[in-house]
């Protein structure tokens, strides 16, 4: 295999990843807010603190990717 | 999904196991695959020769190719990486393309399959972390000042939550998505030549599958080996 094409798969593999993982990222922060909260009876708190993180993390994988695609 | 007649299902229904496999198609089937790997590696590696036979011949080409491409995105250093690496990549392809073969079941459609493998990956990136950097691996989940502790230790353990999740869901819904068309094309448009054109595109799925999942396993290991950011 061809050296530019071999970087030319990773890129479209790992980039096709990236929005999975963005995704899912935010769905267990939310499952875990939910889940917490009927765990200690504060019902929205958790929920919106967890989701929140869970937002963050999804887009702290874009930021990396970002900051990848830039030092490539 | 129950396929209507799957080979070695019946096997175990005649040896008096029925009621084990009907609940567990997709461990019966891991068994075929794996004893598919044995033989085959069993077979190139029997007599390997300088001037190689044939199936030496072609598991040379896929072995350094493979490390090749590994080598090239992990470094020299991770070079020992590349057993594991290579196992997940032949088991999943396998486990991808078997589901082709009328009568055969691929393992990889069914949760428990992928989980198992996505858990033993992001487990031993872990173990490599702790490996190559000791106690000063927890570096990894603090980002760079203290008081961003807080912040940045959930939002890691979040997103290694999401690497098992994100490499099983994604090997899984494919397979699965890919026999649940199948399927439903041959009860709708006839057994013959509708469905073949979904076969095909199958192909290039398992191909497409196994390679994702080898190498964002592989991206994980090198970050782990990585020093802190």
């Amino acid at each position: 295999m061809k050296k530019e094409t071999s970087k030319t798969i990773r890129e479209l593999a790992y980039y096709s990843s990236l929005g999975l993982s963005v995704a899912l990222s935010i769905f267990i922060g939310l499952f875990l807010g939910i889940w917490l909260d009927e765990k200690f009876d504060t019902k929205p708190v958790l929920t919106m603190v967890f989701l929140g993180l869970g937002i963050a993390a999804g887009f702290r994988n874009l930021m990396i990717a970002a900051k990848r695609s830039r030092k490539l | 999904m129950e396929h209507p007649y799957l080979f070695f299902v019946k096997l175990f229904e005649a040896i008096g196991l029925g009621h084990f496999v009907h609940g567990n198609v997709h461990v019966l089937y891991m068994w075929v695959v794996m004893a598919i790997l044995i033989l085959l590696g069993w077979l190139a590696g029997k007599n390997t020769k300088l001037v190689p036979e044939p199936v030496q011949n072609v598991f040379e080409v896929l072995i350094s190719g493979l490390e090749e491409f590994m080598v090239e995105i992990t470094g020299e250093e991770g070079r020992w990486l590349f057993p594991l690496a290579a196992s997940i990549f032949l088991f999943v392809f396998i486990g991808n393309l078997i589901g082709l073969v009328p009568g055969f079941f691929p393992p990889t459609a069914n949760l428990n399959t992928t989980a198992a493998l996505a858990l033993v990956t992001v487990v031993f990136t872990h173990v490599i972390g702790i490996k190559y950097h000791g106690a000063k691996y927890y570096k990894h989940f603090i980002g760079p000042v203290w008081w961003m502790i807080p912040i940045i230790l959930p939002i890691e353990l979040i997103g290694h939550a999401a690497r098992i999740l994100s490499l099983s869901f994604r090997l899984f819904g494919n397979m699965m998505g890919h026999e649940l068309v199948l399927g439903i094309l041959f009860a709708l448009a006839g057994a013959f030549f509708a469905p073949l054109p979904i076969m095909a595109l199958g192909i290039f799925v398992a191909l497409v599958q196994a390679f994702v999942f080898f190498l964002l396993s592989v991206m994980y290991f090198t970050g782990a080996m990585e020093h802190a950011h």
